[in-house]
């Protein structure tokens, strides 16, 4: 056996050297290999998904810098743990925001899993806690907790999780109403490299997932907004070191009429068939966030701002709200969030490949010289 | 006809190539993957005709169903049998990592489904079901990831453990040939038999004299189960050889620091079946070829095969006709035990299954090998 070769240790992972300088851009797989996802009703969409074509998003991201791809958690997709395991062995740089649902699993299982998942991919994992959109779908999987108790479950579960993450070879002891734990000692660590855990991402509108963010996340995921509008609600996260980041689609063009001209021709494509299929998930849901957006759907007008599009909200649901304009205008508005706090941002596009790498091309470069010059001042 | 016999092989651990003959239980080296070492391993696996690797679980070890995918990716044939412990996550949440693992390896992955042994581990995850419940939970585990793999959809289900509603998974198990995955029950209690018979396709046990598992395993034959055996292995050119290989074994330091631990290690499981095969290692020698010596040492895995390859394969019959049809070996030098057992003694036992298969006499096979090797039916001879 002497002349094996042992693999070589995961490399470091490569963190900001400063959060607060620059944005950080993330991206849904959740599309890949059919931009019409979001339009399809849960009854009919197929669990089975292209590997070949969420490769190649995996690569493109890789390729033009995105920090991470959002690996979904549901009944309609591939498990993201193990899907991650597979695309994380094939890219060299990109991470993996692998989502959980807290009531699904232990904390410890959850943690040996994404830890090992994490040796093997060089420590490139980020989590993204999720509550589930509707109660429906979280029967299928017997988690029965109404909504008001899954925030204090949530509340244990990271708690667990960090704990067992921030040990030290300690031993875990937790004696929750959710979890507990005796004499918890995970052995796998997270990485090689001193790194003891994920960034860990939660995501909600609600007060209560900003309290949850603020006592156990990296960052808080909301839905895009104006700037007007979303800086006095984010900036109590944001004194507190939590960071704050925007969900929302891209529709980024050349020019501001190529863009419009885009987002006409995405809600063009769906029927009176899209909006029922919107307007039921709308009944089922009771997630603060999506009943957040749909109010704001109701509006007069799509333009929020003038880069902010709520066009393709009522046919693609509340992730569909868009920044839509030129490169430089998209550029703009990405600085502008930044100015009031906000420092990372999760895409979706239509479809994703060609979007993300126009954004790789013509808008990163922008907010990145942007970004530059501000620090020079 | 009667199918081919199976034999699976225990996956490497970290550290388990450092010429450790057992690692401490805790160890670092335990914890972490050795992915080089390990893709050659399983690589070699299934060039040689190994089924599946055994990819076993503790909470010193990396999960094992990230694990064995990590490991499909980078071989083609062989099957992983992923360990799980029902109790740690939502029923629906591992039928769809089961089933994303089949899409993403094509099918390439078996279920060995354990109940847990040591209550201190099972409490490290938050579960302080006593082995009893842990059995029934086993079960409605096991039926909900049965409808939700025969494709009952919704699927309706309220129990003591687990309440379903309406349960639709998007994601289906795919495979070539199969529309759920195989499913392995260890244990060796009445309820894990029972939970065998009803719901496995093969029930795993610890091993005893051919003559000691014929009766259960009839049993379990009975209701449409397969019967496999955990059994190390010592394949040597000569019986002297092989002998030497388990004196050489007992004295390894490691062995001398493990007394004392497997045994308190044993009387804080609460598995009927570790407790009774650690009684069964008070003799060395269960038959003139099974060998004891370790298991108060090493644990209930490593009664062994023990002998020449002629002898090993004899023993391996004498299984066979008491009903076992699978076997989950593993060997010391933990990598070298499997070349040898490919090379030396899988041939002879596919050979002698193709004599069988013609219809040969029992006790006839000697005889025809060497009418075979030399006489007119040279042509015949199976090819090796």
């Amino acid at each position: 056996m002497s002349g094996l070769t042992h693999p070589p240790r995961p490399t470091a992972v490569p963190r900001p050297v400063d959060p607060g300088k620059a944005l950080r851009f993330h991206w849904s797989l959740s599309q890949a290999g059919n931009r019409f996802r979001r339009s399809e009703p849960t009854e009919e969409l197929s669990g089975r998904l292209p590997f070949e074509a969420q490769l190649e998003l995996c690569q493109c991201a890789d390729e033009h810098g995105i920090d991470s791809l959002l690996m979904a958690i549901g009944s309609t997709c591939p498990d993201p743990i193990l899907l991650s395991t597979c695309l994380g062995l094939k890219t060299r740089r990109v991470k993996f925001m692998v989502a959980c649902r807290p009531g699904l699993i232990s904390p410890a299982a959850f943690v040996q899993q994404i830890n090992t998942l994490a040796l093997f991919v060089g420590g490139r994992v980020h989590i993204n806690l999720v509550g589930g959109h509707t109660p429906h779908e979280l029967q299928y999987y017997g988690d029965w907790l109404p909504r008001a108790e899954r925030y204090a479950r949530l509340d244990e579960f990271l708690t667990a999780c960090r704990a067992l993450w921030e040990a030290d070879g300690q031993e875990v002891n937790l004696a929750g109403r959710y979890y507990q734990i005796t004499g918890g000692r995970l052995p796998t660590p997270f990485s090689m490299n001193g790194v003891r855990r994920p960034e860990i991402f939660l995501e909600g509108n609600s007060e209560e997932s900003a309290a949850l963010a603020i006592r156990h996340a990296d960052c808080l995921w909301r839905f895009a907004e104006p700037p007007a509008s979303l800086a006095d609600k984010i900036a109590p996260v944001i004194q507190t070191g939590t960071e704050v980041g925007l969900l929302v689609s891209l529709i980024a063009r050349p020019t501001r009429d190529e863009a419009v001209q885009a987002g006409c021709h995405l809600i063009g494509q769906f029927g009176e068939k899209a909006r029922a299929i919107q307007r039921s998930f709308e009944r089922h849901t009771d997630a603060a966030a999506f009943e957040l957006t749909y109010l704001a759907r109701q509006s007069l007008t799509p333009w929020a701002t003038r880069t902010l599009w709520t066009g393709a909200v009522p046919v693609l649901g509340a992730p569909a709200i868009a920044l839509l304009g030129s490169a430089e205008e998209v550029a703009g508005a990405l600085l502008e969030y930044k100015e009031i706090g906000v420092t990372q941002f999760l895409f979706t596009g239509w479809p994703d490949l060609d979007e993300m790498t126009f954004f790789g091309r013509e808008v990163l470069p922008r907010v990145r010289e942007r970004e530059n010059a501000e620090l020079k001042r | 006809m009667t199918a081919p016999l199976r034999f699976h092989w225990r996956l490497i651990q970290g550290g388990d190539l450092q010429g450790a003959i057992a690692p401490e239980r805790l160890s670092s080296a335990v914890a972490l993957p050795e992915m080089a070492a390990q893709i050659a391993f399983c690589r070699e696996a299934e060039q040689s005709g190994i089924d599946s690797a055994l990819v076993d679980i503790s909470s010193a070890k990396p999960d094992p169903m990230v694990l064995g995918m990590a490991l499909a990716a980078s071989t083609e044939r062989l099957k992983f049998m992923v360990a799980h412990r029902p109790g740690l996550m939502s029923p629906a949440l591992f039928a769809q990592q089961v089933n994303t693992f089949s899409t993403l390896a094509s099918g390439r992955i078996t279920l060995n489904m354990v109940a847990g042994y040591s209550p201190a581990e099972q409490l490290t995850y938050g579960d302080n079901a006593a082995h009893d419940t842990r059995y029934e939970r086993m079960k409605e585990y096991l039926t909900i990831c049965d409808r939700f793999w025969s494709a009952e959809e919704p699927v309706n289900f309220s129990g003591q453990h687990y309440r379903i509603q309406d349960g639709r998974l998007r994601t289906p198990f795919v495979a070539p040939d199969r529309s759920a995955p195989e499913i392995y029950v260890g244990g060796g209690s009445a309820n894990a038999r029972e939970a065998a018979s009803a719901l496995a396709d093969c029930w795993l046990r610890f091993a005893d004299t051919p003559e000691n598992v014929a009766p259960q395993a009839a049993a379990m034959r009975l209701s449409g189960t397969e019967v496999g055996l955990r059994l190390s292995c010592i394949v040597r050119p000569t019986r002297r050889e092989a002998i030497a290989a388990t004196r050489g074994l007992l004295d390894a330091p490691a062995i001398q620091r493990r007394q004392g631990s497997e045994a308190s290690f044993v009387k804080a499981s609460d598995a009927e079946s570790m407790r009774s095969t650690y009684d069964l290692g008070e003799q060395e020698w269960l038959t003139p070829h099974l060998w004891a010596g370790a298991v108060q040492t090493l644990g209930a895995t490593t009664i062994a095969l023990v002998g020449t390859p002629d002898e090993v394969v004899d023993e391996i019959y004498r299984f066979k006709e008491a009903g076992i049809s699978q076997f989950i070996l593993h060997g010391w030098p933990k990598w070298e035990e499997m070349r040898i057992f490919c090379r030396d003694v899988l041939p002879l036992v596919r050979q002698r299954e193709q004599m069988d298969e013609r219809g040969s006499p029992p006790g006839a096979e000697l005889a025809a090998v060497s009418s075979q090797t030399n006489g007119e039916h040279g042509s015949r001879r199976p090819e090796s």
